[in-house]
C-alpha cells in the first residue's frame, strides 16, 4: 500500500466536494491502520479492480452525511433513505471515477464495483490482513473519514 | 437545487437548467414524500415520462448551441450526454421490465440529482468560459 495512491482520491474528494457542496475539505491527520477501519454512522464504500485492489471507503458521521443531501437537494432530509443514500453512493463512485482517470494517466488501470452504502451505527471494515490508510478530513459541516486500501495485482 | 453557480451566463441554456433542476427537484419531493406509494404512482409516472423528455430535448437544444458557436470541446460533451442518457435509459429500461418501486425510483432520484449537479457544474460550466473567452455577451439580452 503506498501512500501516493492515497492522492487521487484526496484530490477527487476535494474537487467533487467544492463542486458539489460548496465546501473545501481539509486534511486533518493520516493513520496506518493494521486490520480494522473504524466507521462511523454513514459509509461509502468503492471496490477496485484492475492493476490495484482493494477499495475506498467514505465515512461519514450522521449529521455530516443529512447535510450533504440538504446542501445538494434544497430539501429538508431527517433520514437516509433510499434517494439520499443512493446520492450518496453516486458521489462516491464519482470521486473515485475521476481519481482512477488521474491513476491511468500513471498506467494503472482499475475500474469500480459499484459502491455499497452502509447507514447504522459505526460499521467497522475488517482488512483480511491489507494495511490501509485513513485520512481523517475537516469541513465546515463536519468531520469525515477517507480510508484507502489497496495494493497491486500480482 | 438550483444554485445561481451553476448559471453559464448563456439564457437559453440557464433557463432550461432552471427547469431542469425545478423538475428533478419536484421529482425528488413526490418520490420522496410520506404518503401511500399507490396514491402517488400516477404523478411519479407523469413526472417521470416529463423529465425524461425534458432531458433529451435540453441536450439536443445545448449541443445545437455548441454547433452554433463553434465550440471546440462539443465532441466530449456529446459523449457526456450520452452517457447521461444511458444511465437514464437503465433505469427506464428497469421499471418497464420490473415495474416501478418506491425504492428503486429513489434510488434513481438521488443519481439523477447527482449527475445532474456534477454535469452543469462543471461540464456545462466550459460553455461559459468559452463564451466569454470570445468575447461573448454573457447575461445579456
Ligand atoms: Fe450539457
Amino acid at each position: 500500500m503506498k501512500v501516493e495512491f492515497v492522492n487521487p482520491f484526496y484530490k477527487a474528494t476535494k474537487d467533487i466536494f467544492k463542486l458539489m457542496l460548496n465546501i473545501d475539505p481539509q486534511r486533518k491527520d493520516l493513520k496506518i491502520l493494521e486490520d480494522m477501519i473504524p466507521g462511523r454512522e454513514v459509509s461509502v464504500l468503492l471496490g477496485i479492480t484492475g492493476h490495484l485492489q482493494g477499495g475506498v471507503m467514505f465515512s461519514f458521521p450522521m449529521p455530516m452525511s443529512l447535510d450533504m443531501i440538504k446542501i445538494m437537494s434544497g430539501m429538508d432530509i431527517n433520514i437516509i433513505d433510499n434517494f439520499a443514500s443512493s446520492a450518496l453512493g453516486e458521489i462516491g463512485n464519482i470521486i473515485g471515477g475521476n481519481a482512477l482517470t488521474e491513476l491511468s494517466k500513471h498506467n494503472l488501470i482499475c475500474n469500480i464495483i459499484p459502491p455499497q452504502v452502509f447507514v447504522g451505527e459505526h460499521r467497522s471494515l475488517s482488512l483480511a490482513n491489507q494495511k490501509a490508510l485513513l485520512l481523517t478530513l475537516t469541513t465546515s459541516i463536519g468531520e469525515f473519514d477517507l480510508s484507502v486500501f489497496l495494493k497491486t495485482g500480482q | 437545487m438550483w444554485k445561481d453557480s451553476y448559471s453559464i451566463g448563456v439564457d437559453l441554456i440557464d433557463e432550461q437548467h432552471k427547469e431542469l433542476f425545478h423538475r428533478v427537484w419536484e421529482f425528488a419531493r413526490v418520490i420522496r414524500s410520506s404518503e401511500n406509494w399507490e396514491d402517488r404512482l400516477e404523478q411519479v409516472k407523469e413526472t417521470m415520462d416529463f423529465m425524461k423528455d425534458y432531458v433529451i430535448t435540453h441536450f439536443n437544444d445545448e449541443e445545437e448551441y455548441q454547433e452554433e458557436i463553434n465550440y471546440p470541446d462539443i465532441e466530449i460533451h456529446k459523449q457526456a450526454h450520452a452517457k447521461f442518457r444511458e444511465g437514464i435509459n437503465q433505469y427506464v429500461e428497469l421499471f418497464e421490465k420490473e415495474g416501478l418501486t418506491e425504492e428503486k425510483i429513489q434510488e434513481f432520484g438521488g443519481k439523477l440529482m447527482t449527475w445532474l449537479i456534477v454535469h452543469v457544474g462543471k461540464m456545462d460550466q466550459l460553455i461559459g468560459e468559452f463564451v466569454r473567452s470570445q468575447g461573448g455577451q454573457n447575461n445579456e439580452s
